[in-house]
């Protein structure tokens, strides 16, 4: 296992090279960017920026600096700010997103996998065409749609839920069901038809007709012998479904107004902001492949034929 | 037709009928199938294929998975107890504690996320509650050992994937054997396994059988096999027992064409002209999809008549129990009635 | 002796009749008795010859612009025109009751506050509209003389103006005598045309356009890429020039061209349809010939400007909001469509191209693959629009580009399944080259699976291009895409619900649509995969 461990962390080192190495030289080409001759900075940015990239320096050298900086985790001056770095936007804004991606994550698995279990087992009545129902739903409506439909209804009509901002005094959690509803649907979507399906696939398979003729009851036998097997194709889809949840909290950050890092990330790319651009990626791109790296492990937990080599 | 006339009928099949839905239309896979195992007795199912054996112990188990299966017809009845009409509660307590099976195919039917010893176990204990684990887990322990997998105190703590083909057959043979049912259903139990195992396990479950009284269906291509184990045999072909009889009978009489060939199809020692070449027979059994009213047998028969194309043929009694279902043994005046009425069918 | 034999049906030992089936056949059949994918096949058809045929359908532009017409909402029955005289009436009886001059009981008074205090602009002005104008059929209220006048004076507006389209311009040559449609002449000939009517030399008007071309090319290349030097700029337009060749620029100058003399025959004609419907001699719709000189004749469409009717209302510029949805499925689906092509094809390449050479072009190709999966590749997509330009051809671009990997994995896949294969042999020893193996045996097996894949592909690949366009990062007005059109409906979706709720529908519909439809592909195709995602 911890052979397996090791070999998984190095894989990911490649995937890391090539991120930084691709940020450092978009930085570098960016039209208008830090490193085109003639700008119109702030002088105080300007030679914050001189200072911290060392453009006098050779290529190589500067690449390497680079390298050390992101591994010490600092990410540099904000381009257009000129008091601040862009760790400390980083800092201020992740707890937020972070919350947010990990209810609507929560949310999708839990809701998803009970949805997807009870239609399977009872398949072709009215809960499974209601669930399948919903669940198509959220597959085919996209986020932007449903967030603003849901704000429209449950915020502005009925006044049970606030609009939009992000408090974390008193009622404040309130503010984040909204938000955190419409991230988690497409998710809940896909996750509930992925376990039906692969339960459904799983309570046809033979090893199931053998629990059968042992004379076990169904509760027992779905949850002691398909739950492992139906969760597997669920297990793999978390690392595009982590991928997507990031994608789409730069959505609802916008609409809810959750001063969070896809707020500042839709910002920045609009300002031109190089480098709070490519902090925040790699930000994403290091909470991705860490998140990735552990379904990887529970997936070869949950697997026994997996061997670690 | 029992060698054990005063033995205590177990399990009783009437007319059986198990049809799957299919794009293609509808497959008759088991139609009109009766037996009847008793006490202490092995019951050998034998034929191509595809002839509807799988299908027939699975409906007996009623384990067909609907959809696309459905037993449309006949009665399963366990000591007396038409087990088609028990609710499906009902038909939990009966299933691994009074009928057992043995699966056909070893490399699925084990769980793979599951350890032998979790699944022996539980096997063990679902139907006697007041057995320990230690208690179980020793009995597996033993169970395997009979079976002949070596080390099993090691083994019991693998995963199915460890082990190969034929290991994982004997542990379904030795989770099946080790609930002590009355009936227990094996289908094809020993064809991944190598002769001297083979030996061993028939021998098992012949030990089995005379000892605890259990009646025991067995499903086979061997027909030495059946020889050497079956006190009845049923040849199925297309989803119909063709021809039923006790074993000696069946090898001194084989009275269907199909049986017959089956039967000289065996490589045997004692042929006198080495030099022949083996009988085998002709075509391919029929997909059992939407088939006319005929003998399905009869393309591939040299024995066929006109009335053969027209009408499935009655079941005859040869005596002793010997039942075949060809035209070859029915009356002219019955031949002459159902090409009459085949005729009259097909002006309608 | 050989007597023809009548070809029958082949019959298996039961005397039935073999049907053969095709895959393909098969897959119809399996694929018509889903309900669910039938309609959403038909939907698609019908949402794709919308977009096609966009152009012919008897629709207002999606781009004009008339900023009379903000904001106002959908209806069956009334013109543009009845609907800016309610917005006004609304507006006016509203004030008439802040100044008091509208009298309403006691209680309707604390409920019209208590909606203003909950933010219910909608309904304050419904109730003002319907208690108003119920007092004023029942003689209690009368507007102020200012007020009035206002009233009127919309009114008279909104019955004489009018819009103007240039239909078609033809040019009789005096020499030859022969008439030709503008649209259908070269550049070279239009100069002289716009010469004769303005007076001017030709070279003067050659060198006028290009000037403008100079400076129109310069404003683009300013839009996508600012915080350049002057230096710079003139170095990308010189280069830009270059790089358009006459050819280019002769496309654009004639545009020009043409655009100026449409606006001097709307200038022209403006002042005599004035004068008609001053003496009322004018009847809308106008349909007629103006002669701007002897040998320039134009066919021009004149309808009144406020008898519009915008079944799904308008949006901030007055702009159709019918003719923006269907113009803007037509940029969604083609991205979708196209750009789904795109990246399958480069999936089919790249992948045939490891799945056959195997060895080093395999690994690399596939540990690229393998990177890029564990990519936020959005976010790639959003870094590249805002680094290289907010327009659709760099959207489009961006997004084939990290969607082409899933088909590169499964046609690699089954490309070395079929590699082994012994036609594929076959086709070796007769001496069949690679690539030639490669896309006359292996691709065509592997296109069902391909295909069902594509058909889904195409609603996220949609969804993914309205995501951008949602954040304006994606495709920008006057161009309009569903995204985009949702995106610029969420500010203000109380007052103008509108604006949200059509685009919302439109594309879910056709997202819904698409899924079924390739679901049902998917399992007519595959029937084994059944209940699968
Ligand atoms: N789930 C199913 N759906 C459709 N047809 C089925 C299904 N299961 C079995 N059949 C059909 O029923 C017929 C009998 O199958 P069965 O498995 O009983 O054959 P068998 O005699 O056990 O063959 P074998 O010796 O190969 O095990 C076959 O024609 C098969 O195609
Ligand atoms: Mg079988």
């Amino acid at each position: 296992m911890t052979k397996y461990i090791v070999n998984r962390l190095l894989g990911i080192i490649p995937t890391l090279l090539i991120i930084i190495t691709l940020s450092f030289f978009i930085v570098r080409v960016a039209p208008g960017g830090p490193f085109a001759t003639e700008r119109n900075l702030p002088e105080v940015v300007k030679r914050n920026i001189e200072a911290k990239y060392h453009m006098d320096e050779p290529m190589i050298q500067q690449y390497g600096r680079y390298m050390f900086d992101i591994l010490r985790g600092d990410l540099g001056p904000s381009f257009k700010y000129k008091d601040y770095d862009v760790n400390y936007y980083i800092a201020n804004s992740l707890p937020k997103s972070i919350v947010l991606g990990s209810w609507a994550m929560l949310i999708a698995l839990v809701f998803g996998i009970s949805a997807g279990i009870i239609a399977a087992v009872k398949q072709n009545t009215w809960i499974d065409y209601a669930s399948m129902g919903i669940a198509v739903i959220g597959i085919s409506v996209p986020l932007f749609v449903i967030a603003p439909v849901l704000q429209l209804i449950f915020a502005m009509k009925l006044q049970w839920l606030p609009t939009s901002g992000w408090y974390t005094t008193g009622e404040g959690y309130k503010t984040i069901i909204l938000p955190a509803v419409s991230l988690s649907f497409a998710y809940f979507a896909n996750i509930a038809r992925l376990t039906r399906s692969s339960m459904l696939d799983t309570l046809r398979s033979d090893y199931i007709r053998t629990a059968k003729a042992k004379g076990m009851k169904n509760s027992t036998i779905i949850f002691k012998h398909a739950m492992k097997g139906a969760m597997l194709p669920v297990i793999s889809y978390l690392g595009p479904a982590f991928a997507g949840i990031i994608t789409g909290s730069i959505v609802v950050e916008q609409i809810f107004r959750v001063p969070g890092l896809g707020k500042f990330f839709v910002q920045s790319s609009f300002n031109r902001d190089y480098t709070l651009i490519v902090g925040v990626v790699i930000v994403y791109s290091l909470i991705l492949v860490f998140m990735n790296f552990l379904v990887d492990i529970v997936y070869a937990q949950l697997d026994p034929r997996i061997t670690y080599k | 037709m029992s060698l054990k006339p005063n033995a205590k009928t177990v399990l009783e099949v009437k007319d059986l009928k198990t049809y799957f839905k299919t794009d293609a239309g509808i497959v008759k896979a088991v139609d009109g199938v009766s037996f009847t195992v008793h006490e202490g007795e092995t019951l050998g199912i034998v034929g191509e294929s595809g002839s509807g054996k799988s299908v027939t112990n699975l409906s007996v188990m009623r384990l067909i998975s609907s959809p696309p299966g459905k037993i449309v017809g006949g009665e399963v009845l366990f000591e007396g107890q038409d087990i088609l009409k028990l609710s499906e509660t009902e038909m939990r307590s009966i299933r691994g504690d009074k009928i057992s099976m043995i699966f056909q195919d070893p490399m699925t039917s084990l769980n793979p996320f599951l350890r032998i010893s979790t699944q022996m176990v539980e096997t063990i204990r679902l139907h006697n509650k007041d057995v320990s684990k230690k208690e179980a887990l020793a009995r597996s322990i033993e169970m395997l050992k009979l079976v002949g997998i070596p080390s099993p105190e090691k083994r019991i703590q693998s995963y199915p994937h460890q082990f190969s083909g034929g290991m994982r057959q004997r542990v379904m043979i030795a989770q099946a054997l080790s609930c002590n049912a009355q009936v227990l259903v094996a289908d094809e139990p020993t064809t991944a396994l190598d002769v001297t195992i083979q030996a061993q396990i028939l021998e098992l479950i012949d030990k089995l059988s005379s000892q605890m009284g259990t009646a025991v269906i067995l499903v086979t291509h061997d027909l030495g096999v059946v020889a050497g184990m079956c006190d009845v045999v049923c040849v199925m072909y297309a989803g119909r027992i063709v021809e039923k009889a006790i074993t000696d009978d069946l090898y001194a009489r084989p009275s269907h064409p199909y049986t017959e060939g089956l039967i000289k199809s065996v490589p045997r020692m004692d042929t006198a002209n080495k030099n022949n070449r083996l009988f085998s027979i002709e075509g391919q059994p029929p997909n059992v999809i939407d088939l006319p009213p005929c003998c399905p047998f009869h393309p591939r028969c040299h024995k066929s008549m006109e009335v053969c194309r027209h009408a499935y043929p009655p079941i005859k009694d040869l005596g002793n129990g010997h039942e075949v279902a060809c035209w070859l043994y029915a009356e002219e005046a019955t031949r002459a009635k159902a090409l009459q009425d085949a005729e009259q069918q097909e002006k309608v | 002796m050989f007597s023809k034999k009548k070809i029958e049906a082949p019959l298996n030992e039961f005397d039935q009749v073999i049907v053969g089936n095709s895959l393909g056949k098969d897959a119809w059949k399996r694929l018509k008795k889903n309900k669910m994918a039938v309609i959403g096949m038909v939907v698609v058809i019908v949402y794709s010859l919308l977009a096609a045929f966009a152009m012919f359908l008897p629709i207002y532009p999606y781009d004009q612009i008339i900023l009379d017409h903000q904001h106002l909402r959908p209806t069956f029955n009334k013109t543009a025109g009845d609907l800016m005289m309610e917005t006004k009436l609304e507006d006016l009886y509203f004030k008439a009751w802040r100044s008091g001059s509208l009298v309403v009981t006691e209680e309707q008074s604390t409920q019209i506050k208590t909606w203003i205090a909950d933010n219910k602009t909608n309904t304050v002005w419904n109730f003002c509209y319907a208690e108003g104008e119920r007092q004023r059929a029942a003689g209690t209220f009368t507007f102020s003389a200012a007020d009035q006048k206002t009233i009127d004076r919309l009114q008279s507006r909104i019955e004489t103006e009018f819009l103007i389209s240039v239909e078609k311009l033809f040019w009789t040559d005096p020499v030859t005598g022969k008439t030709k449609n503008l649209e259908k002449m070269d550049y070279e000939d239009i100069l002289p045309v716009y010469a004769s009517i303005t007076g001017l030399e030709p070279k003067d008007v050659e060198a006028q356009t290009l000037t403008e071309i100079r400076s129109q090319v310069l404003n683009t290349i300013k839009e996508t890429s600012p915080d350049l030097t002057d230096e710079e700029y003139a170095s990308s337009l010189e280069m830009e020039l270059t790089a358009m060749g006459e050819k280019g620029i002769h496309t654009i100058g004639k545009s020009n061209l043409i655009g100026k003399i449409q606006t001097t025959v709307t200038r022209t004609s403006e002042r005599t349809l004035k004068q008609e419907i001053k003496d009322g001699s004018a009847e809308f719709p106008i349909n007629k010939t103006v002669n701007l000189s002897d040998n320039l004749t134009a066919e021009i469409q004149a309808s009144k400007k406020h008898d519009r009717h915008y079944y799904l209302g308008t949006d901030y510029s007055g702009r159709d909001m019918l003719s923006r949805i269907i113009y803007g499925g037509q940029v969604s689906i083609a991205i979708g469509l196209v750009g789904t092509l795109t990246s399958v094809l480069i999936g089919i390449v790249l992948g045939a191209l490891a799945g056959y050479m195997g060895g080093k072009v395999d690994f690399f190709l596939m540990r690229l693959v393998d990177i890029m999966y564990g990519l936020p590749y959005m976010l790639l997509v959003i870094i590249c629009m805002a680094i290289f330009g907010r327009n659709i051809m760099n959207l489009f671009i961006a997004l084939a580009l990290v969607s082409w990997l899933t088909v590169a994995r499964m046609v690699r896949g089954q490309v070395m399944s079929l590699k082994n294969s012994e036609y594929v042999e076959a086709a070796r020893s007769m001496g069949a080259s690679t690539g030639r193996i490669i896309f006359r045996h292996m691709v065509p097996n592997s296109l069902s699976v391909i295909i069902v894949y594509s058909t889904l592909r195409v609603p996220a690949f949609i969804m993914q291009e309205s995501f951008l366009s949602f954040l304006g990062l994606g495709v920008q007005a006057p161009y309009a895409s569903w995204g985009s059109l949702v995106g610029d409906a969420v500010n203000g979706m109380t007052l103008y619900p509108w604006k949200l709720i059509f685009p919302a529908l439109a594309m879910t519909i056709f997202l819904f649509a698409m899924n079924f439809f390739g679901d049902g592909l998917r399992d007519a195709f595959d029937p084994q995969s059944k209940n699968q995602l």
